[in-house]
């Protein structure tokens, strides 16, 4: 121990950050090392001792002689696995975070080394203590626990789009570049292994097909490497998906090509039977993967459809129905990769549409972080199962296999795309190819497989584990260390950052609707034809039946404009804007400037609202935050079952209506800057006002379930943009105080009733007696939403027909 | 096959609709017997109703405009020339073809080219500018009747504001294209013609 803390920093805290971080990690990983062994090796102790004290009870009870009563037990045993199992995911988080702490290591060296190297340590530590390492990588925990969460998460959240668009490259890459990985290595291996030196080895005894199965393990490119690799070098998304969907969809045929060796092994042969029903077997595997998680992920999202009154448990059901996926799938040993894959994208689009805002952010956050953990444990414990073994190391079929991988993925990637260029619009260039090969990284799935041979019918086990873990540590440290400076040497195509914006989207639906219409008056039924039947079969049947309510009628372009106002709206309030709303001027903020700094300063030309001094602002904001403070007071009961409301949920909504009608009376102050000095009070004053009132109830007191999706169908009569009526406009401000300290005269037509009331900043202004207290809710809902209101409304008459309408549903 | 002697392609043409369009030989005789059996009046020529009667163009949101797109200003029929002039703009841009001699004309599939058909689909009025109406037709048309037009009004701004860098309210080419730069126009615009 001193020799290591020696070397890596002068002895004494207080350095820089950097390495305190690595201190603690070193510490960490000791105490790790040094606790597993001591639970494992007090646990018998104390299970002895608990047991001869049990008996000493025992039969001193029945003695009944007096022992004193024991304050502090020791007990351990009742605890270990759990107490293990949360040690093992401590430490891996905790090393999560240490990593970024060191800045330069993590930029230089992917995660996944690290946490293998951390394994090592780990392993070591429980090696020199003396003690038996735990069998962390047994196959159910890996295929059972740790394996879904990682593909649920890049199930759930695929690219559809590009994923389809490259459906065939994909395929491609993935069944025949595998199979011909395979069968490459595996017949070069028999060859290799047939060659009979001056002394003969053990290696001569292998037969062919251990080799083909040895093969088949090894050749498929690994899901979870390729994604912590691929994740922390940003490459553009066509090169993501094609090497990520390969990496997904080869699982069907690993899992066919693995048990139909491993059932044929022990015999010898594979006849030309088996080898169709091979063939067979893979359609099925497939086939029957996608379909129990299609067919699963309908019923997820049939069932979301339903929740809205028990949002609390919505996220359960996107991860149970999943996992119920995956296992099903397993039973019939059908491909549960594929079935978890194709769960997740099916339920996607349906359940988004159904379930609240904080349950996507939850089943988000939920599965990010499972896959993070799920992916830092295996990591680790490829680590810990390399220090334990068992090995049997020879150098020649080591490092045969090592050079095949390279030399079959190479020329696999090359032939490949040969032939795909021919099918493709847009060719993969050589530089494409270069890393598709190069990113065809193994991990630890080929372990597993591995690990779960059986040592009777394949005596050379050891040494398959051994080559598999050289692979592995060769793809994941050499590969994985270099592909990020390969990909900045060969400038290769990055991840475009910003967000989609509304424009890219409205364009690419009319490219898509314009396409279409050429391919139909071509004849050529392609890919575009059919994209557009699936999308009207989809708008018309399927989404009415998963999709509650309104939302299966919101066309996608509107669905997405939300989701955008949303994020935008958010994004405002968190900058601090939410109060400055009025001096936010939509305009000068688009998606591409969102940035977490304020949005830029209004343009002084345009704006025709009043600015509000700074003590005014003071004022205001008092009054809200009193406001909201009174609304929180009169929460209900505590009820576990219920998530209580947010105010600041209900705020956000009523933001997005505030600012497109911001947006609106803006254009119409330009429009209408003839009229700002009306005059006064039109005889219709008490019918306005009541609609004003009206309308502006309809916006305050919204039922939760229309906060979602109508809110900018609430009150279409109130603002709507019409021409200039005949009836003469009037602008009115409603400033807390009667008197507008800026120069621009705005006449209020109700100044003289506003200065009539006592308490104007406390009691809303159009709240009057004739229309009395309906509940004692209201008003305060309406003081608070009356004073944001003063910040931000100016109205328009809405003219003469509004009225009639409005009239009911206010007066109570 | 008598009366149809006339109609008939005639080599020098394919020829020269080859150099126009860049269309491979087996493509355009494609094309050709589709254009054909599109042309019911049997004259050499397509219709407005001819291509109306393609069923799938009836539900598509801009059947009509892309039905306009084929017809040059004014006119009432689209011969075989224009028919293959206006679907080279969906031709799959090739790598040579992007090394070539940059003083020669540009093919009519270029990225620009694709472009600013697409723009023309927009603009009705030719003014070299998008509108806040035509934008709005255009939503319109995309979005069907549920959506309010404040609704649609103000997916329109969003979308002008955006996009326009000069401050005219418009959407000029130039900001179109710039506003597509990060969609892959090659691969959207273009059509696998079967060889």
């Amino acid at each position: 121990m001193p020799l290591r803390t020696g070397s890596h920093s002068p002895a004494g805290f207080g350095k820089s950050l950097p390495e305190r971080g690595l201190l603690l990690l070193m510490v960490l990983v000791f105490l790790e090392g040094s606790v597993l062994p001591l639970g494992a090796a007090s646990s018998p102790d104390i299970s002895h001792q608990a047991n001869l004290d049990d008996h000493k009870a025992a039969h001193e009870g029945h003695n009944s002689t007096k022992k004193p009563f024991p304050v502090l037990a020791l007990e351990y045993d009742r605890v270990q696995i759990p107490f293990e199992i949360s040690l093992w995911v401590l430490l891996a988080s905790l090393m999560k975070l240490g990593f970024h702490l060191i800045p330069r290591l993590s930029s230089i060296v992917p995660e996944s080394c690290l946490l293998i190297v951390v394994g090592l340590l780990v392993g070591g530590l429980i090696k020199l203590a003396g003690e038996e390492v735990p069998p962390v990588l047994d196959s159910r925990l890996f295929f059972l626990c740790l394996l879904p969460p990682i593909i649920l998460d890049a199930g759930y959240f695929l690219p559809i789009r590009p994923f389809m668009e490259n459906l065939g490259t994909i395929l491609m890459f993935a069944v025949v570049g595998t199979l011909w990985n395979a069968f490459f290595i595996g017949g070069v291996l028999y060859g290799v292994t047939q060659i009979q030196p001056a002394n003969p080895s053990s290696l001569n005894q292998i037969e062919l097909l251990p080799c083909l199965l040895f093969g088949s393990i090894i050749s498929a490119v690994d899901p979870v490497a390729v994604l912590a690799v691929f994740e922390e070098i940003h490459i553009n998304e066509l090169l993501h998906i094609l090497v990520f969907g390969e990496s997904l969809l080869n699982d069907a045929v690993t899992v066919v090509l693995y048990h139909l060796f491993e059932e044929y092994a022990g015999v010898g042969t594979v006849t030309l039977l088996d080898g169709i029903l091979g063939v067979i077997s893979f359609l099925v595997v497939a086939l029957g993967g996608v379909l129990v998680g299609a067919i699963y992920g309908i019923l997820a999202a049939f069932t979301s459809r339903f929740t809205s009154h028990t949002r609390v448990i919505e996220p359960l059901f996107v991860f149970v129905y999943s996992y119920m996926a995956y296992l099903s799938a397993e039973i019939f040993h059908l491909s549960g990769i594929m079935a978890l894959i194709a769960c997740g994208a099916v339920m996607r689009p349906y359940v988004e549409a159904n379930i609240s805002h904080k349950s996507h952010t939850t089943i988000k956050y939920f599965l990010k972080m499972w896959s993070s953990v799920s992916e830092t444990l295996i990591f680790i414990f490829l680590g810990v199962a390399t220090v334990d073994g068992p090995h049997a190391w020879n150098w020649t079929f080591v490092t045969v296999t090592v050079i095949l991988c390279l030399v079959a993925r190479v020329i696999g990637v090359v032939g490949l795309t040969f032939v795909i260029n021919k099918f493709r619009i847009v060719k993969l260039t050589t530089k494409d190819q270069f890393i598709i090969a190069y990113g065809g990284l193994r991990g630890a799935i080929a372990f597993s497989l591995g690990f779960l041979l059986n040592e009777d019918h394949f005596p050379m086990r050891k040494m398959f584990l051994t080559a598999i873990i050289t692979v592995i540590f060769f793809t994941v440290f050499v590969q994985g260390m270099t592909i990020k400076p390969l990909v900045e040497l060969l400038a290769v195509k990055k991840k475009q950052e910003a967000k989609r914006s509304i424009n890219e989207e409205i364009h690419t639906q009319f490219l898509d609707h314009l396409l279409t219409g050429i391919e139909d008056i071509c004849g050529h039924y392609g890919h575009h034809h059919w994209k557009d039947k699936l999308n009207r079969f989809n708008k018309k049947y399927v989404k009415k039946c998963l999709i509650a309510g309104e939302r299966s009628k919101e066309p996608q372009l509107i669905a997405f404009y939300h989701k955008m106002e949303m994020k935008q709206a958010i994004e405002l309030v968190e900058s601090g804007g939410g109060s400055k709303l009025p001096s936010a001027v939509p305009s000068t903020v688009s998606m591409q400037n969102i940035q977490p700094k304020k949005p830029p300063p209004a343009k002084a030309t345009e704006r025709a609202l009043p600015q509000l001094p700074k003590g005014r602002e003071e004022e205001i904001r008092k009054i809200l935050r009193s406001n909201l403070q009174r609304t929180r007071q009169r929460l209900r009961s505590y009820n576990r079952h219920t998530l209580v409301a947010d105010p600041y949920e209900d705020g956000f909504s009523e933001l997005l209506i505030k600012k497109q009608k911001m947006v609106e009376l803006e254009k119409k102050i330009k429009e209408m800057s003839n009229y700002l000095t009306v005059p006064a009070a039109p005889p219709d004053s008490p019918t306005m006002r009541r609609a004003r009132l009206a309308s502006g109830r309809d916006t305050d007191f919204k039922p939760a379930q229309q906060q979602k999706g109508n809110k900018n169908c609430s009150d279409p009569q109130a603002y709507s943009v019409k021409p200039v009526s005949d009836s003469v406009p009037t602008i009115q401000v409603d400033l807390a105080s009667p008197q507008s300290p800026d120069s621009v005269n705005l006449l209020d037509e109700f100044k003289h009733a506003g200065q009539q009331q006592p308490q104007v900043e406390d009691q809303g202004l159009m709240m009057k007696p004739p229309s009395g207290q309906s509940g004692p809710n209201k008003p305060h809902e309406a003081d608070q939403a009356r004073d944001q209101q003063k910040l931000t409304r100016c109205l328009s008459d809405p003219g003469p027909s509004a009225d009639e309408d409005e009239d009911e549903p206010f007066l109570p | 096959m008598g009366s149809r002697a006339s109609t008939l392609l005639r080599e020098e043409e394919i020829e020269e609709i080859k150099k126009e369009t860049g269309f491979s030989h087996s493509q355009i005789t494609r094309l050709y017997s589709r254009f054909t059996s599109l042309d019911k009046g049997e004259n050499g020529t397509l219709s407005r109703e001819d291509f109306q009667r393609i069923p799938e163009l009836a539900i598509n949101p801009l059947g009509d405009r892309i039905i306009n797109a084929f017809f040059p200003e004014g006119e009432d029929q689209v011969n075989f020339r224009g028919f293959m002039r206006t679907l080279a703009h969906f031709r799959p841009i090739e790598d040579n073809e992007k090394s070539r001699n940059p003083t020669a004309s540009e093919p009519l599939n270029s990225r620009t080219n694709k472009l600013l058909f697409a723009f023309r689909l927009y603009d009705l009025d030719r003014d070299d500018k998008i509108s806040r109406d035509e934008l709005l037709q255009v939503l319109r048309m995309m979005v069907g009747v549920n959506i309010s037009d404040e609704q649609l009004g103000s997916i329109a701004d969003r979308t002008i504001q955006e996009a326009d860098t000069n401050g005219d309210s418009s959407i000029s080419f130039n900001e179109f294209i710039k506003v597509l730069e990060k969609v892959d126009v090659e691969q959207k615009m273009s059509i696998r013609f079967l060889h």
